[in-house]
């Protein structure tokens, strides 16, 4: 899923405060398990807005909102009229959601109020960590399902490097070095002859934006 | 607690204000001594900024 955290609210503030009409619209699906983005993060941030504005002696109508998603207009396109009426839309999705509301709202202006970070798992509840970077080339089968391109610092094809130590990266003892993960991992599934194999450069034109794609059979089926 | 404690704080009021007790149904006068504290306590802090802003220009029109 994708994973956001709440800007910090001075930046959030001094976004909405000269507008006169906000609309705090989040998004219930995965911001909404980080607990950034949901409906009731929408709320509570709104109330905030609502108690700076007052505090600061400003005339601003803040009212929230959420739908199940942002990132595809059937979940927002029922609440677009109403959506419509506010001078600001400040979303509490992800990037995503935020462009895809701006494509579609009109003359309206759509700010985001958290920070998108990455796609992640969710191990324990509210605990999130990135174990894919979605760079459009997998080779997990190679590496014990274990991938280097999220999970090792640098990111590395041909592992581990100098940096490796007793497990953890050089860069954070809280990082687990991910070529001894895979080392391990490769001993268990009895593959560590794989582990001598060089990896080969990757195609990273797949990796870079924009990128896009179509389900070939709901293309044909339109047809 | 602390949750909206630090969300008090972003707003500028004193997460002081805020606060939890745990009693049964049972605990009347335990319940009266916290309220009573309670409000000696919210008497000490003065009015909040939120109602000072909301009513500070009716209040300067009756000054």
């Amino acid at each position: 899923m994708i994973t956001g955290e709440q800007k910090p609210f001075e930046e959030i503030w001094n976004m909405v405060k000269d507008f006169k009409k906000v609309l705090v619209f989040g998004c219930n699906t995965c911001v909404a398990i980080c607990h950034a983005g949901g409906g009731k993060e929408a709320e509570i941030l709104a109330s905030l807005l609502r108690m700076r504005a007052a505090e600061e002696g400003a005339a601003i109508e803040i009212n929230h909102a959420a739908v199940e998603r942002h990132c595809e207009p059937e979940f927002f396109q029922p609440v677009m009229e109403n959506i419509r009426t506010y001078d600001l839309i400040l979303s509490t999705a992800c990037g995503v959601g935020v462009n895809l509301l701006s494509e579609n709202i009109g003359d309206i202006p759509v700010f985001p109020a958290i920070n998108t970070e990455f796609f992640g798992a969710v191990p324990r509840a509210g605990e999130f960590t990135e174990l894919c970077a979605g760079c459009g080339n997998c080779i997990l089968h190679l590496t014990g399902g274990i991938c280097p391109i999220a999970r090792c610092s640098k990111s590395l094809l041909n592992g581990p490097c100098g940096g490796t130590n007793n497990g953890n990266c050089e860069v954070s003892p809280d990082i687990k070095c991910a070529w001894v993960l895979i080392y391990d991992r490769m001993k268990k599934l009895n593959k560590l002859d794989l582990m001598k194999e060089i990896n080969e450069a990757k195609d990273w034109s797949k990796a870079q934006g924009p990128r896009n794609f179509k389900v070939k059979v709901l293309e044909e089926i339109k047809k | 607690m602390e949750h909206v404690k630090s969300l008090l704080t972003k707003v500028g009021i004193d997460p002081e204000r805020l606060e939890m007790f745990n009693l049964s149904a049972a605990m009347g006068p335990r319940w009266a001594e916290m309220c009573n504290e309670f409000t000696e306590k919210i008497r000490r802090l003065g009015p909040s900024p939120i109602w000072m802003a909301t009513c500070s220009p009716k209040k300067n029109i009756k000054e």
